[in-house]
């Protein structure tokens, strides 16, 4: 199994003015299969990817959230023949020579799925940030069953078993919480990984990204997946 | 029996809801059901019966066992109102997942032809 087999995916939201660079990084770390969801941005996100990506740039007409663009990336690197599927935000906070640390677990040890943690080593990291992580973590722990040190992260490694076993409905950012269900679900095996984040004033101006509110919103729609 | 205003202006509403419910039933209207009918009936002909027998809210609220029959109609009204929003957000969401698959089949056109 080589780089061939290894399709990043990121799910893009309003990263016109990033996204190229967040690509070229990307490339630059040796992985050339990289599969783009512009979620129904209102910049030019999806032409600015395409210029780089001209066959892997796929668009949502109308805004579907994280989780459901990730998902997308998901399915349309299943298609094209991914092994090991590598999902990373769009906005540069993680850095792509972690890619390798996310994927060896899996290419060399029969791991299924590779959770990127901050808190292994969150040494940057703002501490509002560490605080709304260990709420969402308790959260997850006491939704869905698993402790994990970082539930919210968006760099995550799964095989291609393991994406066609997971059956996640959410298509917010409660899909990473989700995404841990199934994993306790299926009794998959995972590891955590300690990654490094590059908090750039870019990344932390974004409005959209998990604030108290959206916090708050995802907290209800996991008590909601499991009332309902 | 002393007829009170309230009590027509109730059986007027009611009927009216009921007679629409029938009515858009049997000429066979878009997304009318059995069960839409039946919920329409049973809430609306229910606040018939409570203000043309008030004494059976206190066999309701006996039935309960609660205190006092206007807290149990109250009660009843919140269970039952509870139930219509978690009817509706089950279907919002639905829709909602609906609408992902819909986008997600639409952007992934392009390499699954």
């Amino acid at each position: 199994m080589n780089h061939k087999n290894i399709f990043i995916v990121i799910p893009a939201l309003n990263e016109g003015r990033i996204i190229q660079d967040v690509i070229r990084d990307i490339q630059k770390a040796g992985y050339e299969k990289i599969v783009v969801v512009d979620d129904g941005s209102s910049d030019d996100t999806f032409s600015k990817a395409q210029e780089l990506l001209p066959d892997t740039v796929f668009r949502h007409r109308l805004n579907r959230g994280k989780g459901a663009a990730t998902k997308t990336g998901i399915e349309a690197a299943k298609i094209l023949g991914a092994d090991i599927i590598v999902t990373l935000d769009g906005d540069g906070q993680h850095d792509p020579s972690d890619i390798v640390k996310l994927t060896k677990p899996i290419k060399f040890d029969n791991f299924d799925v590779i959770l990127g943690t901050r808190l292994l080593n969150p040494k940057g990291m703002p501490k509002h940030k560490i605080l709304a992580n260990k709420i969402g973590n308790f959260f997850t722990w006491y939704l869905y069953g698993l402790w994990v040190t970082d539930s919210q992260s968006g760099f995550r490694a799964y095989s291609r078993h393991t994406t066609e076993v997971i059956n996640t409905q959410s298509d917010r950012y409660e899909y990473d919480s989700e995404v841990i269900r199934e994993i306790r679900k299926y009794k998959l095996k995972y590891k955590e990984v300690p990654i490094t984040v590059r908090y750039t004033e870019y990344s932390m101006g974004k409005v959209q990204k998990q604030s108290f509110l959206n916090g708050l919103k995802t907290l209800y729609k996991m008590a909601w997946n499991i009332i309902s | 029996m002393k007829i009170h205003l309230y009590q027509i202006a109730v059986i007027i509403v009611s009927s009216l809801m009921i007679y629409q419910g029938l009515d858009r039933y049997f000429k066979k209207q878009k997304n009318q059901s059995f069960l839409k009918l039946l919920i329409r009936v049973i809430v609306w002909g229910g606040m018939i019966t409570i203000v043309v027998y008030p004494k059976i809210s206190m066999s309701l609220a006996e039935l309960i066992g609660i205190e006092g029959n206007i807290n149990a109609v109250i009660l009843v009204g919140f269970i039952l109102i509870f139930l219509i929003i978690f009817k509706l957000l089950n279907a919002i969401e639905k829709l909602e997942q609906q609408i992902t698959e819909i986008t997600r089949k639409d952007s992934l056109e392009k390499i699954k032809k």
